[in-house]
């Protein structure tokens, strides 16, 4: 099959798993909503409003993070409980396809919330559209992330029973943990390079940049200060892990 | 030239029961444009065949081949001539019939023009016209197995892999099934189907294999294996003899009531004679490939008990 077959296999996953399922169960839109509009929730009721454009730019970065939980419940779920991720591989079309299809789908689950909070961060705070820019290649960035990483991770499941508890301690340490809805200045400064051990510090602080919020520095690490420097961190990573989730997805049962 | 060609396959599953060799050195050769059939009990090791030759799992030792093409070193090029429905599949919840045969097609690279007519044609003959624009969640479990089975026979592979595709359809769909399964072949597709039915082997393949506990017992027709278990005649008596008595004479089934006896048909005049005597009922009638079956398995499975016991 020749790339341009490739691709549009590709899109025609996302038409009927992404587009076509979240026509008809919207309530997978519900699931999306809900998590980051209740943080902005809290930060609305608990912060001064001067910390709102953070918990806007947190609910962007865990749309994008949960596309990673999402992949790895939908891949996980479609090879073990349908078996359709072995029809559909033991076909012309190439496995990374499959899995560029999948990843498709959860971004289009999750454009209505990025829409949502894109929109309520143009009101908030002033955004160029250069920043807009910005934000847009981090989600792509942050996307790209977390769906390599919830694609490799559902390869290994045996039972869909195994996936809850990993996807709670991968995807809470990815989001909930490290600085997303709140700003690094929570950290006391001599362990702000902790959170640098998960990916999503590297977006979140990016995005502080980008939409022009303070963002505090780590005196450790001075590399991880600079926005250069935290690019650099997020595509190496990203690459990282797609290149892992390549290289160690099993698409084999050994 | 053959189609599959299996050489000394083995897996050893390191389950939680220990090792299981779910496949003991199996060679086996399916011709190209044949229609295969897999017999074989529960746990016999027939999936696992198929999952190893279509390169969904990894033999523990030996190889097979796909039109010549090694599954284990190659598997992209085997990938692109295959299709498989597995034990078990599903449809998607939220798509209908018609949408699981055409999207599937598009996906494998068919044209949209012959997406379309494939998909005309495969849901009329698969009896889904009816429920072609319902959601698969809203159709039953034997509809369900039919949308899966449609979209796997609509590829037109070149080697389709069937495990128990007919599960829980009824007996209509089955012959629709079977009929869409014929006109694949006839088009150039050889087909390995595994199934619990014995009548849809016997109706259906060209030859089968029976295989138990991961060996290959035999390896032929239908007809053929009838005869090797040398038994061309049942006898059921309503009663009135004991199983002690008719076992001198073949296989002893308790069945409906009273027992049933394979035999030959040298043995059918004194055994009727004796029925007549006692003034008991008897039928006779030909062997079946269902009963042929459970001889030749069940001998197997007797060997095994008494080598056991003897070690
Ligand atoms: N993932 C696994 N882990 C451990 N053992 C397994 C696994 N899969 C299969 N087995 C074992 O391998 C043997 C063969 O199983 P297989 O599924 O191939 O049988 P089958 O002939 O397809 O049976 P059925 O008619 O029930 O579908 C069985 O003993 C089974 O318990
Ligand atoms: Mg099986």
């Amino acid at each position: 099959m020749s790339w341009r077959t490739q691709v549009r296999a590709v899109l025609r996953i996302c038409w009927f798993n992404g587009f076509l399922g979240l026509a008809r169960s919207p309530l997978v839109l519900v699931a999306l909503f809900l998590t980051p509009v209740s943080f902005l929730f809290f930060i609305y009721v608990l912060a001064p409003r001067s910390e709102l454009p953070f918990g806007v730019v947190g609910g962007i970065l865990f749309s994008c993070l949960f596309t990673g939980t999402g992949m790895m419940n939908d891949c996980a779920y479609l090879r073990l409980e349908r078996q359709l991720q072995q029809v559909f591989i033991s076909s012309p079309l190439r496995p990374i396809s499959w899995v560029l299809g999948m990843a498709l789908s959860q971004l289009v689950f999750t454009v209505p919330a990025l829409v949502l909070f894109l929109t309520v961060l143009l009101l908030v705070t002033p955004v160029s559209a250069l920043s807009f820019l910005a934000l847009l290649g981090l989600i792509v960035l942050a996307w790209l992330l977390s769906a390599s990483l919830g694609f490799l991770l559902s390869t290994f499941f045996r039972t869909l029973r195994e996936i809850w508890p990993i996807g709670m301690i991968v995807f809470t340490s990815l989001s909930v943990i490290p600085p997303v809805f709140y700003p690094l200045a929570a950290v006391p400064a001599d362990f702000r390079w902790v959170a640098f051990l998960a990916p999503s510090t590297f977006a979140s602080q990016l995005a502080a940049h980008a939409v022009g919020l303070p963002v505090a520095s780590v005196p450790s690490v001075p590399f991880l200060s600079s926005p250069a420097g935290l690019v650099v961190g997020l595509v190496g990573l990203t690459v990282l892990f797609i290149g892992v989730a390549m290289r160690f997805a099993r698409w084999r049962e050994p | 030239m053959d189609a599959l060609r299996a050489r000394s396959l083995s897996k050893v599953y390191d389950g939680r029961r220990g090792r299981v060799a779910a496949l003991d050195h199996v060679d086996l050769d399916i011709r190209t444009g044949q229609l295969f059939g897999f017999l074989g009990r529960n746990g016999a090791g027939k999936t696992t065949f198929i999952k190893i030759a279509s390169g969904l799992l990894i033999p523990t030792s030996g190889s097979v081949e796909l039109f010549g093409v090694d599954v284990r070193t190659r598997v992209r090029e085997v990938r692109e001539r295959i299709a498989i429905v597995p034990q078990e599949g599903k449809p998607f919840y939220h798509l209908t019939p018609r949408e699981h045969v055409e999207e599937y097609l598009l996906v494998r690279g068919a044209s949209s023009e012959t997406a379309r007519d494939t998909t005309d044609r495969i849901v009329r003959a698969m009896g889904l016209t009816p429920y072609a624009s319902t959601p698969a969640m809203f159709l039953s479990g034997g509809l369900q197995q039919r949308t899966l089975v449609a979209m796997v026979l609509a590829s037109g592979a070149e080697f389709l892999f069937l495990d128990e595709p007919t599960l829980g359809m009824d007996p209509f769909a089955r012959r629709q099934v079977w009929d869409v399964i014929r006109h694949a072949v006839r088009a150039g597709s050889t087909v390995l189907i595994t199934t619990h039915y014995l009548d849809e082997a016997e109706q259906l393949t060209d030859e089968l294999a029976v295989i138990e506990g991961g060996h290959v017992l035999y390896k032929g027709s239908a007809e053929a294996l009838k005869s090797k278990v040398r038994r061309e005649v049942r006898l059921h008596f309503d009663g009135g003899f004991s199983t002690q008595e008719l076992t001198p004479f073949g296989e002893v089934y308790a069945e409906r009531g009273g027992l049933t006896v394979m035999t030959t048909r040298s043995r059918v005049e004194e055994l009727t004679r004796a029925a007549l005597e006692r003034r008991i009922a008897v039928t006779v009638g030909p062997v079946t490939l269902e009963e042929a079956f459970l001889t030749l398995v069940g001998r197997s499975i007797e060997e095994d008990e008494a080598e056991g016991g003897a070690t």
